[in-house]
């Protein structure tokens, strides 16, 4: 129908359209139950980020998978926008007492859409799935680390036997990498399974056309929405056509055009124009786990001196660059934490820019400023290498980097800006060839503290990957993650959690600029809403405009 | 014999052109990164120990880096292109699914060229006196402009005045959608358009001083005549030599415009490609686009053939300076 619309005859058919529709909308205020927008169609989603090669994410674990499979799996528990819990596949949970066994109850009238039923087996073989090492999962394998084995006590009640007390379990199957996918769908194999997963999910993949679009189809059978959906039966519409659209104005004129009815990953200007107009609306849903910040590397000279550190975040002074840049669509940071982690914690004082300072901490520590203008000590320049991830950046902030790198040379920084692709991005942090980083962790729950922050993180998996870029090694730190991560406590939690925040903030390794930007436009479509774990858009209350 | 000749000579230019690209392909992907996280789903691959292992010996990996390079090098020469390491498919069902829709839009644009390309050397060639100059000197203006014109800047243009501001046009093409495909043919058609049209000008103005046309006016042809008979054919026949070229360019715009117009094709397969590491799609990719670039040359010295029938009479020698013989 989007088609019709490029053509002379089609625009007018579609006023005409528009109009009997708005008489009809008009005519129903009459009668009330009528609803103003109509059931079925197609919505056409336009995503920017790069097409999966594979829609499982079990395999892997990105966000571009979490994004799409949002659709057509779903996992054990929800969360709302407080960040509670909610139940989802499984009804109830309950935890012992040495927090080592979880009893799950799931839901007894849930079939997956190849007709297989939801029970505690399919729950174990998901948990195998994740850990398998064939699998190749790195997202969802993390998340389930401390599961040693999914005891199927009966169809409904599967028990999880963990090899150390786990605080963020419930977070961390609430997340899409880890959602419940049919048993019989894994067995077909990795690569028919990445071809169409099958799932509980409103939708369900019909075909998928690599670089051009994933066909989603409606589940006719679906019974199983979350806690924050009003429809409690399958949903409006007949279809969802997935497409990539890998550049940011296009994906902007598709939407305008009419193309498309919802874009993803849209640029600063495209927001400030789409809160301007009538017709285009704008969810702006950051992403769990960590803020986007940069992390300086305690690991290696020069930032292995703490003076050498706060000096940097004292010179930054990113928050002109970042309200310029993007506009006013963002807000300044100074947690390592989401703003939508109910348990994060803001430190303004220790990030207040003060130029004198910085100077006056680095001729403290012995770096010493010469004709140049970069400070050097014991003949070795003051030099930054700051890999820049091209795929995770957007231009705004590349820019900011920019002015953050021209802020930081006028107290003597040589801050050394690399745009890289992602392999050799990743390449450059597993050989240590980094003293700044900006590399943005997506997890539901404060545990991403421990997965950044815990000095376990400066072990590199054998692929070379490592996240604790920072390098923090601090054993009372350590102390306070494994406790936090021990406890089933939730007041004592986040009190642990806080003091954690504290400690990693006053080590000067990490500059906080903002929360993950995550951002929708929608046109001509209403109900559209995301979900309180990664923050993934669902239609299952999403209706096309009559 | 000729054409025994011709034709080893054009296959042995495929193969020095397939040998060249696999070449620096394998060492610039290798250079830059280990392909292993491509086969252990993406980077930031947690995928322990023992999955390494195992990866490593499947793919070769433990082999030294030449060793590699010769079995890559035994493969591309038997035709075997193997499995891509991201989407664990044949490479060669990959590139099948995507050749179709770039060839389409590489051709497209290739004709709609030539017609722009023929359009502006006829209105050079037909516009006489002080209007006609001015005519003239700014085809010449907007032929440089377009020649000069990154793809990227022009096509974001397009879509920011036909799709954004008039809503005439999409601004997305998914395959043969004829709507669709206008933004993006224009968009790679222009640059080539320029650079064919400034060829044809010259060349046209060459062949109307020649003797040939000049007897040919003196017998009375009317400049309609002279100009569907005798001169286009000469004016063609040095853009239709550079045809097999600006195929190749085309080829290579498409990697920008697909990307931009989100269409599918084998530039955006090579760009998820070479991101992800995926030495064996990126080297089946730029063997096959290397091995229609040689057909696409072939295509050209045939059609040579038929609109020169020069080169069909002389059996010893390929000389096209013999314009005064025709004349005279």
């Amino acid at each position: 129908m989007h088609r019709a619309l490029f053509t002379p005859r089609g625009r007018i058919l579609s006023v005409l359209a528009v109009g009997t529709a708005a008489a009809l909308a008009l005519a129903a205020c009459a009668a009330p139950d009528a609803p103003a927008a109509q059931d079925g169609g197609t919505l056409v989603y336009a995503s920017g980020d790069a097409e999966p090669t594979c829609l499982d994410p079990h395999v892997g674990g990105n966000y571009p998978q979490a994004l799409i499979s949002t659709q057509y799996l779903e996992p054990l528990v929800g969360r709302d926008a407080d960040g509670e819990i909610t139940p989802w596949l499984a009804t109830d949970w309950t935890v012992s007492d040495d927090g080592l066994t979880w009893d799950f109850t799931l839901r007894d009238d849930v079939t997956f859409t190849d007709g297989t039923p939801l029970d505690a087996d399919a729950v174990k073989v998901n948990i195998e799935h994740l850990q398998n090492p064939d699998t190749g999962s790195s997202t969802g394998y993390l998340a389930v680390a401390k599961v040693a084995e999914v005891e199927a006590v009966d169809a409904t009640h599967a028990r999880f036997h963990l090899s150390a007390p786990d605080s963020a379990l419930l977070e961390s199957l609430s997340q899409q990498w880890t959602a419940i996918e049919s048993p019989a769908g894994i067995a077909r194999g990795t690569d028919e399974n990445c071809a169409a997963p099958i799932g509980t999910g409103p939708f369900l993949v019909d075909e998928w056309v690599p670089q051009q679009q994933v066909t989603l189809v409606r589940n006719d059978d679906y019974n199983t929405p979350d806690a924050g959906t009003e429809n409690d039966g399958p949903a409006h519409l007949n279809t969802i056509e997935w497409r990539f659209i890998p550049d940011a104005a296009t994906r902007w004129a598709a939407l305008q055009s009419g193309e498309v009815n919802v874009i993803d990953n849209p640029q600063p200007d495209a927001i400030v124009a789409a809160e301007q107009s009538d017709d285009i609306a704008h969810i702006d849903a950051p992403r769990p786990g960590s803020s986007n910040r940069i992390e300086l590397n305690s690991g290696q000279a020069p930032f292995d001196d703490v003076r050498v550190r706060e000096a940097f975040i004292r010179a930054a002074d990113p928050e002109p660059g970042i309200e310029s840049l993007y506009l006013g669509t963002v807000t300044r940071s100074t947690s390592p934490l989401a703003s939508t982690e109910p348990v994060a914690i803001s430190d303004d004082a220790l990030f207040e820019t003060d130029a004198a300072a910085a100077a006056a901490l680095l001729d403290e520590a012995g770096w010493t400023e010469d004709a140049s203008g970069v400070r050097s000590k014991d003949g070795k320049p003051l030099t930054v290498r700051f890999p820049v991830s091209t795929n995770q950046s957007v231009a705004a902030e590349q820019s900011l980097f920019e002015q953050i790198q021209a802020n930081a040379a006028a107290v003597g920084f040589d801050v050394v800006l690399t745009p890289m692709d992602l392999s050799s991005w990743y390449g450059a942090l597993g050989a240590n060839e980094y003293e700044a980083v900006s590399a943005p962790y997506t997890k539901v729950g404060p545990d991403v503290l421990r997965i950044l922050y815990h000095s376990d993180g400066i072990v590199p998996a054998p692929s070379g990957y490592f996240a604790n870029h920072a390098q923090l090694s601090d054993p009372a730190l350590d102390a306070l993650l494994d406790a936090a991560s021990a406890t089933s406590d939730a007041d004592e939690r986040a009190d642990l959690y806080a003091q954690a925040q504290e400690i990693i903030l006053a080590s000067y390794t990490v500059l906080p600029l903002y929360d993950q930007q995550n951002h929708f436009l929608t046109r001509g479509v209403t109900g559209v809403r995301t979900l309180g774990t990664v923050a993934t858009p669902t239609f299952v209350d999403a209706r096309l405009d009559g | 014999m000729r054409i025994a000749r011709w034709a080893l000579a054009r296959i042995g230019s495929a193969l020095l052109v397939v040998w060249v690209v696999t070449t620096i392909v394998f060492f610039a992907l290798r250079a830059s990164g280990d392909p292993l996280e491509a086969i252990l789903g993406g980077p930031g691959s947690q995928a322990g120990e023992e999955a390494v292992a195992v990866a490593r010996e499947t793919y070769g990996l433990d082999q030294p880096l030449l060793w590699q390079y010769l079995l890559l090098l035994g493969r591309v020469g038997t035709l075997q292109l193997g499995d891509s390491y991201a989407r664990r498919q044949p490479v060669i069902d990959l590139i099948a699914a995507q050749l179709p829709s770039t060839l389409l839009l590489a051709t497209l644009a290739l004709a709609l060229a030539w017609a722009l390309a023929l359009c502006g050397a006829i209105i050079a060639r037909t516009s006489r006196g002080p209007a006609g100059r001015a005519v003239t000197a700014s085809l010449r203006g907007a032929e440089i402009v377009a020649t000069v014109m990154p793809q990227f800047w022009l096509g974001a243009v397009l879509i920011l005045v036909f799709a954004s501001t008039l809503g005439v046009l999409p601004a997305t093409s998914s395959g043969a959608d004829p709507a669709g495909l206008v933004l993006p043919v224009v968009t790679l058609a222009i640059p080539i358009a320029g650079f064919l049209a400034q060829i044809m000008r010259d060349s046209l103005a060459e062949a109307d001083a020649a003797p040939f046309a000049v007897t040919a006016r003196a017998r009375g042809a009317s400049d309609t005549r002279l100009l569907l008979h005798h001169t286009l054919r000469h004016a063609s026949l040095p853009a239709l030599a550079l045809s097999g070229w600006a195929y190749g360019s085309l080829l290579s715009g498409a990697v920008v415009v697909e990307t931009l117009f989100a269409r599918p094709g084998l530039g955006r397969l090579l760009i998820d490609g070479a991101m992800q590491r995926d030495v064996p799609l990126v080297i089946g990719a730029v063997v096959v686009v290397a091995l229609v670039y040689v057909v696409v040359l072939v295509i050209g010295d045939a059609l040579e053939l038929l609109v020169d029938p020069r080169l069909r009479r002389r059996t010893r020698t390929i000389v096209r300076q013999a314009d005064v013989a025709v004349g005279a």
